[in-house]
């Protein structure tokens, strides 16, 4: 595959390319600091200027991180069964430690103010302020992707067979027990909690229609979704998986039922990441090529922010006022772009 | 297929408790060989096991919700597998050990199904440790010891030192008629030289070509639950279409019994040895290494399973033929 590229990528004018060396499991924003959380199992933060601070945090790779509600630190989950606090000032705390279980995700609200990882067959909530987890939910079997939505009192946690819809604040919360055959891998929550979307082990989404629960199912894909992103009037939900980004419609009373998905970002290789820009109809799309562009929903306009290179984009984010992207590849290389530039 | 696989290769390590699969892993990741080794064990704690890579596993099986019915896969592999790739310049090969009592055919069709998986990481070898002392007894009360024989690539018959030249003659017996296309070694302490048990992927597909067909003289064939291996062969080149459709309907229909197939075929188009291998319904083949200018181009397919019909499958596979 070889696309012609007769634009300059965004990166070589308005960013900065980093060389942080280990695979790019997340990036958080903290303010205009980009955290990346590595397979080597530290932290770098990182500017415009270039890397500013290791800090190496986890014994084995790091597999998941979320902003701390407080806002000066990233949440990190690793191999290592720990779920730590990494400080802007490079403190490390442990919040909690889960033995030979790896912390596959993390979720976190500045809403509620709580945080959920998920350790092998359980959920672990930390409430307000909490440094050890205040209580946890067991599933019966491993925990597949955990989900807030935006007030951060509603929690979705996918498994094998399905997926519980759960009140995190509660330590004995009722549960909504969502059925569906079949292993749920990364879910999300529609902002006002009125879907549930999870990946399926066969490719493909299965959603619910909240609160009865009407079933959903969302095919064409060519591989496992890892990453959503609702646009921010919760209109769209861009997904992965597929050599187009595919958005499914949720405006209306039934959302995608009977609808087509739009589709966009279309260059060939897999889309692997996306991020919608949080105040403008932009989305950001990394691919597994290592290309990371800007779309746009209604036409088949895309920027290149960085041209292909060696390993698919595992990390994508905007900071909230979306004046910055952030972006890490599977093979240790990453990425940041200054929007406010733009000519 | 020239470009250079960078898969990683994984050893599946099966065997009865007691049977000395402990043993052989705790040689393989103490003797120098220069390799690192990341090891997926399942009984994490209750053995004493030396490496820096050690991944316990819940064993999750899973159906998949495709309409086919025997396909399961090892949820807790993929995501380890996947996991592990954060880490890929501290290991270089892996390895899983299953426990005793572990159907491995969830765990060879997780390296068919998942995309993922099969992209990063290569089912290099199943590996089956034996006891000689106990193996009649395992096989009279747990079908699972004869399926970790039927799906072994290599199997080390342990503890020959503990049983009777005829006792052992009886247990080389039993293993040959489940499993006629293994490599077999009779060990006493897993002693048996590494490289024969670990990355042997290109030897042991190469063996297929050696084994006769006809071993087990099949006419005795039995209608039973008894698994058995049946071999056929075909000197005239194969027509690649005919034989991807006899093959995709064989598993269709008698995939449930089929437990593990595997071949090299010569097609007439194709200056490359086509290499098939299947668990139950699940196929995957793609062109290897060109044929050589003096070599015989003899088509090769082996059947490990119950209820196979020597004649009925020797008579398909010789209707493929261009």
């Amino acid at each position: 595959m070889s696309d012609v590229i007769e634009q300059v990528p965004l990166v070589f004018t308005h960013g900065k390319r980093l060389a942080p060396g280990a695979p790019v499991s997340a990036v958080v924003w903290l303010q205009d600091e980009a955290a990346f959380a590595l397979g080597d199992g530290s932290v770098r933060f990182a500017t415009l200027q270039g890397e500013r601070a290791r800090v190496d945090a986890h014994g084995g790779a790091i597999l998941s991180a979320a902003r701390h509600p407080d806002g000066a630190a990233v949440l990190t989950g690793g191999d290592d069964g720990r779920v730590l606090r990494v400080g802007v000032d490079a403190t490390i705390t442990e919040l909690g430690a889960f033995g030979r279980d790896w912390v596959g995700s993390i979720v976190a609200s500045a809403r509620s103010k709580l945080f959920v990882a998920a350790a092998g067959t359980t959920a672990t909530v930390w409430l307000t302020g909490a440094v050890r987890p205040s209580h946890a939910y067991t599933f019966p079997s491993t925990v597949g992707g955990i989900a807030l939505d935006a007030k951060g009192l509603r929690l979705a946690v996918s498994h094998y067979g399905g997926a519980a819809l759960l009140y995190p604040r509660a330590a004995a919360s009722s549960r909504v027990a969502l059925k569906w055959a079949g292993s749920h891998l990364a879910c999300t929550l529609s902002p006002d909690c009125g879907y549930l979307v999870t990946a399926t082990q066969e490719l493909g989404l299965h959603g619910w229609r909240l609160p009865i629960g009407a079933d959903m199912a969302m095919s064409g894909y060519r591989a496992k979704t890892r990453s959503f992103s609702w646009d921010r009037r919760a209109k769209w939900l861009a997904t992965s998986g597929d050599a187009r980004v595919i958005l499914w419609p949720f405006d209306g009373k039934t959302g995608p039922m009977g609808r087509k998905p739009h589709l966009t970002g279309a260059r060939g290789a897999l889309v692997t990441m996306v991020a919608f820009h949080p105040v403008e109809d932009v989305l950001a799309v990394g691919y597994a090529d290592g290309a990371v562009v800007l779309a746009r929903i209604d036409d088949d306009h895309f920027v290149f922010v960085d041209e292909p290179g060696s390993a698919g984009i595992s990390a994508l984010a905007w900071n909230d006022a979306g004046t910055m992207l952030a972006w890490g590849d599977e093979d240790g290389g990453a990425g940041l772009l200054d929007m406010r530039v733009r000519a | 297929m020239t470009d250079l696989d960078t898969r990683i290769p994984v050893t599946v390590l099966t065997g009865y408790l007691g049977a000395g699969k402990t043993t052989l892993l705790n040689r393989i990741l103490t003797e120098p060989h220069g390799r690192r080794y990341a090891v997926i064990v399942n009984e994490f704690g209750e053995i004493g096991i030396d490496s820096d890579l050690i991944v316990d596993a819940d064993e999750e099986v899973f159906e998949m919700n495709n309409g086919c019915i025997c396909c399961t896969v090892r949820g807790d592999l993929i995501r380890i597998i996947e996991g592990l790739m954060k880490r890929r310049d501290k290991f270089d090969a892996i390895i899983i050990e299953t426990t005793g009592l572990a159907d491995p055919a969830p765990v060879a069709q997780t390296f068919f199904v998942d995309d993922d998986v099969s992209a990063r990481s290569v089912l290099d070898a199943i590996v089956t440790v034996v006891d000689a002392r106990h193996l009649g007894l395992r096989l009279a009360d747990s079908h699972e010891a004869e399926e970790q024989i039927a799906f072994a690539d290599v199997i080390l018959l342990n503890k020959t030192d503990l049983v009777s030249p005829q006792e052992l003659e009886e247990v080389r017996q039993r293993i040959r008629k489940i499993n006629g296309q293994a490599r077999v070694h009779e060990t006493v302490r897993c002693e048996v030289p590494l490289a024969e048990v670990l990355e042997r992927r290109a030897f042991d597909l190469d063996r297929i070509l050696e084994i006769e067909p006809d071993f087990l003289g099949e006419d005795d064939h039995e209608h039973d639950d008894t698994i058995t291996s049946v071999s056929v062969r075909s000197e005239a080149p194969l027509d690649p279409e005919r034989f991807n459709t006899w093959l995709r309907k064989l598993v269709a229909v008698q995939g449930v019994d089929i437990l593990r197939l595997k071949g090299i075929i010569a097609f007439n188009n194709d200056p490359d040895r086509f290499v098939v291998q299947g668990v139950h319904m699940l196929l995957d083949g793609d062109s290897q290494q060109p044929w050589k200018a003096d070599e015989a181009r003899l088509s090769r397919l082996v059947f490990i399973g119950r209820n196979l019909d020597q004649a009925a499958l020797a008579e398909g596979f010789m209707a493929c033929a261009a």
